[in-house]
C-alpha cells in the first residue's frame, strides 16, 4: 500500500537533474562555493542591478522608480554620445592600422631573428610589463605640444615642423592608439611567436626548393598557418578596444571637445561627473550589446575549420609545377 | 577520503569569508572621528602637525578617537564614496558642489550643532550660502578665495614690463602709483607678445581646458568682458542660459586669437594641475588662479616666492572687473552620527578654524604658520570664513607675525577683492563649465576655423535644455 502511493520521481525533471548532477559532485560543488558567491556578489550582482538601474530614475547610484527607456532616449539625445560612438569605431579603425598589423609584423621579424633572439623578445615584451597608467602618462608627457618638450625637438632636429599631438582632433585618437600598441603589442607578438614557431620547419624547405622566394614564403606558408590565431586575435583586439577608457581619460580626458571620448568614457562621465548613474548605466548596456554581437561574430569565426593550409599549399604547388 | 579533503577545505575557505566579514565590524567602544583632511603621508612636517592636533583634542575628549582617513574631494569620486558609506567624518569640497550633495542626500545638516557651539552667526554671509539650502546649513567654510593673475616677476622685469626699486625688490607701480602690470585683456596680450618674444618655448599665458576648470576660469573672463551673468534670472524667477553673451563671444574670440597668435601654452585638454605646472616649470609668466592656491608653483616646483605676485583680474571691457569669489568648505556625511558631528566641529578648533579666540584656537593657526614657514611657503593674508570681531583681530594679529611675502605684490587684490569679489553662478555650475570647457577646448584645436558664437550658441541650447529647465 505504501508502496503505491510513493509517486516515481519524474527523471527528465530540471529539479532531479539538479539533484542528481549535486549528488554526483557534492565536494566539487562546495569547493566552488566560495569561488560562486564571490563572482555571485562581485560580478553577477552588479552587473544585472546595472541592466535595472538603466532602467530607473537614480538618485546617486540607488534607483527611486522605473522610468522605461527614458534613459536610453538621453543617452541617444545627447551630441556626446554619437561623438563616442562614432570614436569608438575610429578607435578600432586605427587599432587595425597600427594596434592589429604591428604585432604580426614584429613577429615575423622577430621569428626571423637569428641573433640576440631573447634580447629582441625581451625588449618587446618590455613595455608590458610596465604600468599601464605609467605608460599614458609618460606618453603624455611626451606628447607635450611645447616646441621644447621631446617629440617636438626631436621633429624639429629632422627637419619637420612641431606639433600640436593631443590637442590635434584628427590626431588625438591615432596617437592614444600609439600608446596603446607600444604597451601592448609585446604581449600579442608572444602568441604570434608561439603560433609561428609551431610551422613544421620542412614546409619552408619544401617551398625553397619549390622556388618560393621569401614573400611567397610568408603568403603561401606562415600566413595560412597562422590565420586562425590572427583571425582570433583580430576580434579580440577590436573587443578590448572598444572597452578603451583610462588611457583618453588621462591623456586628454576625453578632449579636444570630445575628439577622443569613447563609450566607455563617457559612461565613466555619466556616473562620476554628471551624477547620472542612469544615463551611465544605460550607455554600459548599449556597450555590452555591441561587444556580445562582435562576441558572437567571434565564436562564429573561431569555428574549427578544415585544414586550409594543405588546401592552399596544394595550388601553389600545382602552381609552381606547371 | 579525497571528497572529505575538499569538503573540509571548502568550509574552510567559506569559513574565512564569513569571519572576515564579521571582522570588519568590530570596533573599540570610543567615537571614531575620521579626518578627511588629513595630510598625505609624504608631508612629514604637515602630518607632525595634525599628530599633535590629535593629541591634544583626545586628551581633552577621551570618548573621541581621531582617525586618519584622508579624502581628496573629486566629483569622479564622491558618488560610490557616498553610496558605499565610505567617507571620512569630516572632508572638504569645493563651494560649487554642496547644492549637489545636499540634493543627493550625502551631506548633514549641521545647523543644530553649530547654533549649540555659537558659530553659526558668525560665519561670511556669502559662504553660509553656499553651503545653505531652504535656511538650513550644510557645512563649516575653511577659507574663501578670489580668482585673480598670477605673474612671474622675474620674467616681466626681464621684459620690461615692471622696474625694480632701490632695495632691490620689483616696482609694480610707476611713480604716480598707477600699475605697471597688466590691467585689461589687451595688456595681458602685450605682455605675452614680450614674453614670446624674449624667451624660446615659453608663452604668456596658460588656459585651463579640462575637468571643468576652463568653464571655471572662462566664465569670471566673460564677466569682465561684460557678460552681465550666464545665468539671467527672469522677472517669473525663471533661469535664462546667457553663455552666448556678446561678452562671453568677446572673451573667447580673446582666447582664440591669443592661441592663434601662439601666446598661451599651445595644449587643448589642460587641468587644474597643469596651470602651477606650466607656471612653476617657467613654461609661463603668467596663468589666472584663486587666491588660496598661490602656493602650489612654491610648494611643487620650488618656485622663488619672492618673485610672485598675484594681482586683480583685468577687464575686457575697460570697466567690468570681477573676481569669481569661491572657497572651501568642510561638510560631515548624512550617515554620521550627531556624537560624530560633534566631535569632528571641535576638532576643527584644535585645527585653528573655528571662530574661537581661546588660547587652543589661536595656538593651533600659529602651529600652522610656523609649519608653513618652515616649508618655505608663501604666508599671505587668509580670506577668512568667520566675521566676529575678536577672532579677526587675534588671527590677522597672528597673521602680521608670520607674513613672510612682500605684501605690495598682494595688496592691490586684496584691496579691490571686498568691491570684484562674485560669486559662481547659481545653477549646475560644473555642468556649466564642462560646457564651457568643450568650447574653449574646440577653439585651441581648430585655432584658425572656430566660431566662437557658433561653439557658444551650442553650448547655450544644450545647458537650457539639460539644466537650466530642470531649475524653471
Amino acid at each position: 500500500m505504501k508502496q503505491a502511493n510513493a509517486l516515481p520521481e519524474d527523471r527528465s525533471s530540471l529539479a532531479y537533474k539538479a539533484k542528481r548532477l549535486f549528488k554526483r559532485n557534492w565536494s566539487g560543488w562546495l569547493l566552488m562555493l566560495p569561488g560562486l558567491l564571490l563572482f555571485l556578489f562581485f560580478v553577477w550582482a552588479p552587473l544585472a542591478e546595472n541592466v535595472l538601474l538603466s532602467f530607473s530614475e537614480t538618485k546617486g547610484f540607488e534607483s527611486v522608480g522605473f522610468n522605461n527607456f527614458e534613459n536610453y532616449v538621453r543617452v541617444f539625445h545627447d551630441p556626446m554620445f554619437t561623438k563616442a560612438l562614432v570614436n569608438t569605431f575610429k578607435y578600432i579603425f586605427w587599432s587595425i592600422i597600427i594596434g592589429f598589423l604591428v604585432p604580426i609584423v614584429l613577429g615575423l621579424l622577430l621569428s626571423e631573428a637569428v641573433h640576440f633572439k631573447p634580447f629582441f623578445r625581451l625588449g618587446i615584451y618590455f613595455p608590458s610589463i610596465v604600468s599601464g597608467m605609467a605608460v599614458v602618462i609618460m606618453w603624455s608627457y611626451l606628447f607635450d605640444p611645447n616646441p621644447g618638450a621631446v617629440l617636438n625637438q626631436l621633429l624639429t632636429a629632422l627637419g619637420l615642423p612641431v606639433s600640436t599631438f593631443l590637442s590635434d582632433p584628427d590626431l588625438t585618437i591615432p596617437l592614444i592608439v600609439v600608446t596603446m600598441t607600444w604597451r601592448g603589442a609585446g604581449g600579442t607578438v608572444l602568441v604570434y611567436l608561439s603560433a609561428l614557431q609551431n610551422i613544421d620547419n620542412s614546409q619552408y624547405e619544401a617551398a625553397r626548393m619549390d622556388g618560393a622566394g621569401a614573400l611567397a614564403r610568408i603568403w603561401h606558408v606562415t600566413l595560412p598557418h597562422i590565420r586562425q590565431t590572427i583571425r582570433m586575435l583580430f576580434i579580440l583586439q577590436i573587443i578590448s578596444v572598444f572597452q578603451v577608457f583610462y588611457e583618453p581619460l588621462v591623456m586628454t580626458s576625453g578632449g579636444p571637445d570630445g575628439a577622443s571620448v569613447s563609450l566607455l568614457l563617457l559612461s565613466y562621465q555619466y556616473a562620476f561627473q554628471s551624477f547620472d548613474a542612469g544615463a551611465s548605466a544605460a550607455t554600459g548596456v548599449i556597450l555590452a550589446v555591441i561587444i556580445i554581437a562582435l562576441t558572437i561574430v567571434y565564436l562564429r569565426l573561431s569555428r574549427p575549420k578544415k585544414n586550409t593550409v594543405s588546401r592552399k599549399w596544394r595550388k601553389y604547388a600545382k602552381k609552381t609545377a606547371q | 577520503m579525497k571528497r572529505w579533503l575538499c569538503a573540509a577545505t571548502s568550509a574552510l575557505l567559506g569559513g574565512a569569508i564569513l569571519f572576515s566579514a564579521a571582522a570588519c565590524g568590530k570596533g573599540d567602544d570610543k567615537i571614531k572621528v575620521s579626518i578627511g583632511m588629513w595630510p598625505d603621508p609624504t608631508l612629514t612636517q604637515d602630518v607632525k602637525m595634525y599628530k599633535q592636533w590629535e593629541a591634544a583634542f583626545e586628551a581633552d575628549y577621551p570618548e573621541y578617537d581621531i582617525v586618519a582617513d584622508r579624502y581628496e574631494y573629486s566629483a569622479d569620486t564622491i558618488t560610490a564614496k557616498a553610496t558605499s558609506r565610505q567617507l571620512p567624518t569630516v572632508f572638504q569640497t569645493y563651494f560649487t558642489e554642496p547644492q549637489k550633495l545636499i540634493s543627493n542626500g550625502w551631506i548633514a545638516d549641521v545647523t543644530d550643532e553649530l547654533e549649540e557651539l555659537g558659530w553659526l552667526d558668525k560665519i561670511d554671509a556669502n559662504m553660509r550660502e553656499a553651503v545653505s539650502k531652504d535656511g538650513r546649513c550644510y557645512g563649516v567654510p575653511r577659507d574663501g578665495y578670489g580668482m585673480g593673475l598670477l605673474l612671474n616677476l622675474e620674467m616681466l622685469y626681464d621684459v620690461g614690463v615692471i622696474g625694480k626699486n632701490g632695495d632691490g625688490t620689483y616696482a609694480l607701480y610707476d611713480e604716480e602709483g598707477k600699475p605697471l602690470y597688466p590691467t585689461t585683456f589687451d595688456e595681458v596680450r602685450e605682455v605675452s607678445e614680450l614674453i614670446v618674444e624674449s624667451y624660446d618655448n615659453t608663452y604668456g599665458l596658460v588656459i585651463l581646458s579640462a575637468n571643468n576648470n576652463g568653464g571655471w576660469q572662462f566664465s569670471n573672463m566673460a564677466w569682465n568682458f561684460g557678460c552681465e551673468a550666464m545665468q539671467l534670472k527672469g522677472a517669473d524667477g525663471k533661469y535664462t542660459a546667457n553663455l552666448n553673451d556678446a561678452g562671453a563671444v568677446k572673451a573667447l574670440e580673446w582666447i582664440r586669437d591669443m592661441a592663434v597668435d601662439e601666446l598661451i601654452y599651445p595644449d587643448a585638454s589642460l587641468t587644474y594641475a597643469d596651470w602651477y605646472a606650466k607656471f612653476g616649470s617657467r613654461n609661463v609668466a603668467m596663468a589666472f588662479c584663486g587666491s588660496d592656491s598661490i602656493m602650489l608653483p612654491v610648494t611643487n616646483f620650488g618656485f622663488d616666492k619672492d618673485k610672485i605676485a598675484f594681482v586683480p583680474m583685468p577687464t575686457g571691457d575697460g570697466s567690468s572687473r570681477y573676481s569669481l569669489y569661491g572657497g572651501t568648505p568642510y561638510v560631515f556625511p548624512s550617515y554620521a552620527t550627531k556624537e560624530q558631528i560633534k566631535g569632528a566641529l571641535l576638532f576643527l578648533k584644535y585645527m585653528g578654524r573655528s571662530p574661537e579666540t581661546d588660547e587652543i584656537s589661536l595656538k593651533a593657526i600659529e602651529k600652522g604658520h610656523q609649519t608653513a614657514k618652515s616649508k618655505g611657503m608663501p604666508i599671505i593674508p587668509t580670506i577668512r570664513p568667520w566675521t566676529n570681531a575678536e577672532y579677526l583681530a587675534a588671527a590677522n594679529a597672528l597673521d602680521e607675525q608670520y607674513i613672510n611675502v612682500n605684501l605690495a605684490y598682494y595688496d592691490d587684490f586684496f584691496d579691490t577683492l571686498p568691491e570684484m569679489k562674485r560669486a559662481e553662478e547659481p545653477y549646475y555650475c560644473q555642468d556649466m563649465y564642462k560646457l564651457l570647457d568643450a568650447a574653449i577646448q574646440n577653439v585651441l584645436s581648430n585655432k584658425g576655423t572656430a566660431n566662437c558664437k557658433s561653439l557658444l550658441d551650442t553650448a547655450n541650447s544644450q545647458f537650457q535644455k539639460d539644466f537650466l529647465n530642470k531649475v524653471n
